[in-house]
C-alpha cells in the first residue's frame, strides 16, 4: 500500500504545508495513521480517498501547530522572553513545475497560504493532485455544488491577494 | 495597464495547471518503517489487578473486614448466661476446664 500510496500522500502534503521535510513527516503520520486505524475503514470509500482525507487533515493539523508557535515566539519576544528568530516559512520553490512558471508558482503558493482553511485543501487537490470536483467532494464529504463555490471564492481571493501583493 | 496587471494574474492563478506530481523521497519506506518500529511498540500490559476497579474493591474488603473485626471486639466475648451455660456443659461432661493449667502445674 505504501509503494502505491506514497507519491499521492506526500504530494498533497507537499501542496499543502509548502516544506519537504514536514511533507515526509506528514506522510509518514498517514501511513501509521493508517496502520492503526485500518480496522474502522469503511470499503463504501475508496482507499485514495480516505488517504487523501487523512492526509489534508493531517497537513493541516501541522500548519496550526506552526501559527500557534510562531504566535507564541512573537509573544515571548513581545515580553523579551524568546531569543529565537522569527519562525518564516521562506518562499516555496515545488520541484515540480517548469522552470518559466517557478516564479509565478512562488507568489501562488505565498497567496495560497493565506486562504481559509477548506478553499485552500479543495485549491490543492484540484490543482496539485488534479482531483475531480466529485472526487474533492467526496474528500471533503460535502457535495459537488460545495466544491464550485469553494474553487469559486478560492480563485476570488487569490485574484485579491495577489492584486494587494502585486505593485 | 490594467489588462496587463490581470493578465499577469491570471498567469500566476494557472502557474500550477498540469503541474506534475513530486515522488515520496528515496527511502520514503526504509523511514517510515524504522518510526513505525520505534512508534508502534506496545505497551506492556498492565495487569488486571492494578486495574482500579479491583484496586477499589480491594480496599473497600479492606475497610469492611477491618470494621468487622472493630466492632465485633467492642461487644464483650460473652455474657453472663453463656459462662453458666460452658460450665454447667462443662460439669455434665465432666470435662475440667483447668485442664491445661493443671498440665502446666505438672512437675
Amino acid at each position: 500500500m505504501v509503494d502505491n500510496y506514497q507519491d499521492r500522500v506526500y504530494n498533497t502534503a507537499l501542496g499543502i504545508v509548502q516544506n519537504a521535510q514536514d511533507a515526509e513527516d506528514v506522510a509518514q503520520e498517514v501511513f501509521i495513521q493508517v496502520y492503526r486505524s485500518i480496522q474502522t475503514f469503511k470499503e463504501e470509500s475508496k482507499l485514495s480517498t480516505w488517504l487523501y482525507r487523512i492526509a489534508t487533515t493531517r497537513s493541516l493539523d501541522l500548519l496550526r501547530s506552526r501559527k500557534s508557535k510562531k504566535r507564541f515566539g512573537a509573544l515571548q519576544r513581545l515580553f523579551g522572553e524568546g531569543t529565537d528568530p522569527v519562525l518564516e516559512i521562506p518562499d516555496f520553490n515545488h520541484p515540480g513545475i517548469e522552470l518559466d512558471r517557478k516564479e509565478n508558482a512562488k507568489m501562488l503558493f505565498k497567496a495560497l497560504m493565506q486562504l481559509p482553511e477548506n478553499q485552500k485543501i479543495a485549491f490543492t487537490l484540484h490543482k496539485m493532485e488534479q482531483l475531480s470536483y466529485q472526487e474533492i467532494s467526496e474528500v471533503m464529504k460535502t457535495t459537488v455544488p460545495a466544491i464550485e463555490s469553494l474553487m469559486h471564492r478560492a480563485k476570488q481571493n487569490l485574484r485579491k491577494i495577489l492584486e494587494k501583493n502585486k505593485p | 495597464m490594467n489588462t496587463e496587471k490581470n493578465k499577469k494574474i491570471e498567469d500566476i492563478l494557472s502557474s500550477l495547471d498540469g503541474v506534475g506530481r513530486v515522488s515520496a523521497p528515496d527511502f520514503f519506506y526504509t523511514r517510515l518503517k524504522a518510526r513505525m518500529e520505534r512508534e508502534l511498540v506496545p505497551e506492556p500490559k498492565r495487569s488486571w489487578i492494578l486495574k482500579p476497579v479491583f484496586a477499589f474493591s480491594a480496599l473497600v474488603l479492606i475497610l469492611a473486614v477491618n470494621a468487622v473485626l472493630i466492632f465485633s471486639e467492642a461487644k464483650p466475648a460473652t455474657s453472663v448466661a453463656e459462662t453458666d451455660y460452658i460450665q454447667s456443659a462443662a460439669s455434665a461432661y465432666s470435662i475440667n476446664t483447668n485442664l491445661t493449667y493443671e498440665i502446666n502445674q505438672l512437675p
